[in-house]
């Protein structure tokens, strides 16, 4: 408990603390300062679209992997969990190889935002997969025979009964995508090429902030990260709580 | 919502339970879609860069390993990696195990935030969380740093930092592995100790340990994957103090930068190479708990 | 006294478990702590073994103050509904776990196992895992286990209640056999009246966290102190307002009987060996009376018929006593 506090709590305080202490002021400048504007515009939208995709392509994974049955499947499950276990620095390494100057398939994409967004997918695939894999293997089957039995089309039988039972898990991984994917940082360093205003990410800028010795506004920007991850998670919970619910 | 989230992070079973196939097939044709789409996603996405790493390490033979290994800064690096790697995991190891029966035995007010608080570290960026260290333990002007500078510790552009940025990162690995399987087991073994006679220590010692002992073990391994290969925490606590306090990571980035692509590749295959085989480790011993059960 | 629980009250924030509950159970007795699901059974259990504290009264144990001491210290054998077999450890290990935690010498604890494990009949299955098992012998090796350190008194909470009717039959009868070798001060939880009847001493009677009766199971069933220990112990069925037990009515076919309601006979279910016919009095009460196959035979009963029915005058109406 103590030393949670130390580790964690007392730390993550201190950061608020400073960017509160800078006063007001320190914000706005952070905020309004263009770069860092950019910044966090291409962070989060970015982050956004990834997550949209995972919950889509996320679910379909989880649903090959419990459902279905073909040589190679547990290799398949291995492979989801690479990018968790992976350095991210090796993770922003292995995206160059494929996709880098020197691509075996002529695909350029470093130095561009469609790198951001390779990076930011590749290190939050795991997460939707691993909420709703348990789920959907809970999930009887008889439970979907039950309602097809009723009659139920098998459109209407994933739409009515599948996803809301899915729901909650797709959109607490979505919560943990967003949180991943605005703070990601070290696969991004070789990949991004971080080119303020264009591919430059939010991490990247406060490490600059940083490294210019400007503590506060590296907190403020921090602040504003934590605040904008804690607004995702009660807007995806709100969400979700409304699909369940209509379900 | 919290609690269910982290369970993303678990390395499941790679051999579910089937599923038993009943009348209500899926359509054939849904399955190929199916199936075809996902492994390409994850083989453009994941299996084929991450090969390439490989391939890469190993254009020339093993020349590119053999000549990052005598490379004194890359074994230095390794061997910091390593260090850190190994204590944050000891202190996740005893902190993890405790916040879990913390979590799961005991009632206390503030619980719930506690339990929500646990995920935290996984959604905060690296270097918010490098700053966050910087900010309390800094030498200078940090909050406890200048007291425990004057008791003769260093924490920032140290390896206590480092270690600690490390096991902050780490941190829910241990403890989300093993708050299901405790509460899964219940208190009713550690009651039937109790009044067998068995103190507290015992019993923890004699029945709550062996209960937990996979979990425990999945959890070091999937915390020593993580703790290996972090970068942004440890990069803003290290500093830029030189090669003393170089990770492996911040090796890989720095080779990279300096265009010695083959050393950055060797290190990086190494640090895939160990994440790799965690991940085979826990996928191996995970079915064998089943078929005990 | 073996246990004595004196004026114990626990709650559960708002929540009255028991209230009030005071019991002294003699050494070597076998009691049954019997009532519905809810009542506080357990709760009263857990508070004789320590596993949970009274917030109110006092527990003594053989003399020995022990309302404060932690379960560890008490020396009560427990064996829990669910069996809380240690998973990881064979059954031998089991049941040594108590007797090495008290570092018994190794030879000593040997023969103190194998001892235990013939009296439970598990001695082949010594170097099984729990989950190798089947139900009732885990059972039967959690009670060896509760058994070995030789525990001042022992408790049972629902011991048989996971297991299915035959072996739970089966392991009562052996539970009355064992005691009656052992002679430990045993308490037992159980919500089946049937299975308090069969195998107890005495039973006390507990309903929404307090003692309803302490008596031995035929002073309950023939004198129960209130509607609800007769309602629970038996069957009811009421007489001109008189509440008795169905095979306690007398049924005639004509008015032969002073005092006796008349009625109409709306149903006869034949049961096995018994014959259960409902009888709508002109009164307006519905009364079942329990019989024989012979006996009903021998008056030819049938539906639609007219009847006459009375409390049978040996079985004293509880309830007349009972306020
Ligand atoms: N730990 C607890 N917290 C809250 N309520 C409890 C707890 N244990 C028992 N209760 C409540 O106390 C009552 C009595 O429980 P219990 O003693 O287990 O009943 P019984 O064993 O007779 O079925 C029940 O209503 C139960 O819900
Ligand atoms: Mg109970």
């Amino acid at each position: 408990m103590l030393w949670f506090s130390l580790l964690v709590l007392i730390p993550l305080a201190a950061v608020v603390v400073k960017a509160g202490g800078g006063g007001w002021e320190t914000f706005v400048d952070a905020v309004t300062n263009r770069q860092t504007f950019a910044a966090l515009r291409l962070t989060v939208l970015t982050s956004v679209g990834v997550t949209a995709l995972n919950m889509v392509m996320g679910t379909i994974i989880a649903w090959v992997l419990v459902r279905d049955r073909f040589p190679g499947k547990a290799i398949l499950d291995l492979v989801i969990d690479i990018p968790f276990a992976l350095p991210t620095i090796v993770a922003g390494l292995v995206l160059l190889s494929l996709y880098g100057p020197n691509s075996p398939v002529g695909v350029h994409a470093s130095n561009t935002r469609v790198a951001v967004f390779l990076a930011i997918a590749f290190v939050t695939l795991p997460f939707i997969v691993r909420t709703v894999q348990p789920v959907l293997e809970e999930m009887e089957r008889d439970f979907e025979e039950a309602a097809a039995s009723l009659g139920a089309s098998r459109l209407t039988t994933f739409r009515r009964i599948t996803l809301p039972t899915l729901a909650p898990a797709i959109f607490a991984g979505a919560a943990l995508s967003f949180a991943r994917g605005i703070s990601e940082y070290g696969s991004l360093v070789l990949l991004s090429g971080n080119l303020p205003y264009r591919t430059e990410v939010t991490s990247v800028r406060m490490l600059s902030y940083l490294e210019g010795g400007d503590t506060a506004s590296a907190a403020a920007v921090a602040t504003i990260l934590l605040v904008v991850a804690l607004l995702a998670i009660v807007t995806l919970d709100v969400i979700q709580r409304r699909v369940a619910r209509r379900g | 919502m919290a609690s269910q989230t982290v369970e993303a992070t678990r390395t499941r079973d790679p051999h579910p339970r089937s599923t038993a196939r009943g009348p209500h097939e899926d359509s054939p044709a849904v399955k190929w879609v199916m199936r075809v789409l996902v492994v390409a996603y994850l083989f453009f996405l994941v299996a084929w860069p991450t090969s390439l790493v490989a391939k890469n390490t190993f254009a020339n033979g093993f020349q590119g390993i053999s000549d990052a290994l005598s490379d004194p800064d890359v074994v230095h690096a390794l061997k910091l990696s390593a260090i850190v790697a190994v204590a944050a995991v000891l202190i996740n190891l005893v902190f993890g195990v405790g916040m879990a029966l913390l979590l799961v035995r005991f009632d206390f007010p503030g619980k719930r935030v506690l339990n929500a608080l646990i995920d935290v570290p996984l959604s905060v960026s690296p270097v918010v969380v490098g700053l966050a260290l910087v900010l309390v333990y800094n030498g200078r002007y940090g909050w406890f740093g200048p007291w425990l500078e004057d008791q003769g510790l260093q924490v920032v552009f140290a390896k206590p930092g480092m270690i600690m940025a490390t096991a902050f990162v780490a941190l829910p690995l241990v403890i989300r592995e093993v708050v299901p399987v405790l509460e899964d087991m219940g208190d009713d073994q550690e009651q039937a100790a109790r009044s067998l006679g068995a103190n507290a220590w015992q019993t923890f010692w004699r029945i709550t340990l062996p209960g937990i002992k996979w979990a425990i073990v999945y959890g070091v391994v999937l915390c020593l994957a993580r703790s290996l290969g972090e970068f942004g925490a440890v990069k803003v606590v290290a500093g830029n103090v030189g090669g003393e306090s170089t990770t492996a990571p911040m090796l890989v980035q720095q080779k990279y930068q300096n265009f010695q692509q083959e050393t950055a590749y060797s290190v990086s295959f190494m640090l895939a190479f160990a994440a790799v085989l965690c991940l085979i480790v826990v996928a191996l011993l995970r079915p064998k708990e089943g078929d005990k059960k | 006294m073996s246990i004595e629980v004196r004026n114990v009250t626990k709650r559960f924030g708002d929540f009255v478990a028991l209230e009030d509950v005071s019991v002294s159970l003699p050494t070597g007795q076998l009691t049954a702590l019997l009532g519905p699901s809810g009542g506080g059974k357990s709760t009263l259990l857990r508070i004789i073994a320590g596993l949970d504290t009274a917030d109110e009264g006092t527990v003594t144990i053989e003399g020995t103050e022990a309302t404060n001491l932690p379960a560890r210290k008490r020396n009560v054998g427990f064996v829990f509904q669910h069996y809380a077999v240690f998973k990881h450890m064979t059954v031998a290990k089991n049941v040594a776990f108590g007797l090495e935690i008290r570092k018994k010498p190794k030879d000593e604890v040997a023969a103190r196992v194998d001892e235990l494990l013939r009296l439970v009949h598990l001695q082949q299955f010594s170097h099984r895992l729990p989950s190798q098992l089947s139900g009732g012998q885990r059972q039967r090796m959690a009670l060896a286990r509760a058994l070995a350190v030789e525990p001042k008194v022992l408790l049972l909470d629902e011991p048989f209640g996971a297991l299915d009717a035959k072996v739970r039959k089966e392991l009562r009868e052996w539970l009355r056999r064992l005691h009656d070798e052992v002679h430990v001060t045993t308490v037992f939880v159980t919500h089946d009246q049937e299975e308090a009847m069969e195998v107890s001493d005495e039973i006390v009677v507990i309903n929404e966290g307090r003692v309803e009766q302490i008596g031995s199971p035929d002073d309950l069933y023939d004198k129960p102190a209130n509607d609800f220990v007769m309602g629970f112990l038996g069957e009811v069925t009421r007489v001109n307002g008189e509440a008795v037990r169905p095979h306690d009515v007398d049924i005639s076919t004509a008015p032969v009987l002073a005092g006796a309601a008349q009625g109409t006979i709306s149903r006869v279910l034949r049961v096995g060996f018994e014959v259960r016919v409902t009888v709508l009095t002109d009164g307006g009460e519905e009364v079942t009376v329990q019989l024989t196959k012979a006996h009903a035979n021998a008056l030819g009963l049938h539906e639609d018929q007219t009847v006459w029915v009375s409390p049978n005058p040996g079985a004293v109406p509880a309830m007349s006593r009972a306020v």
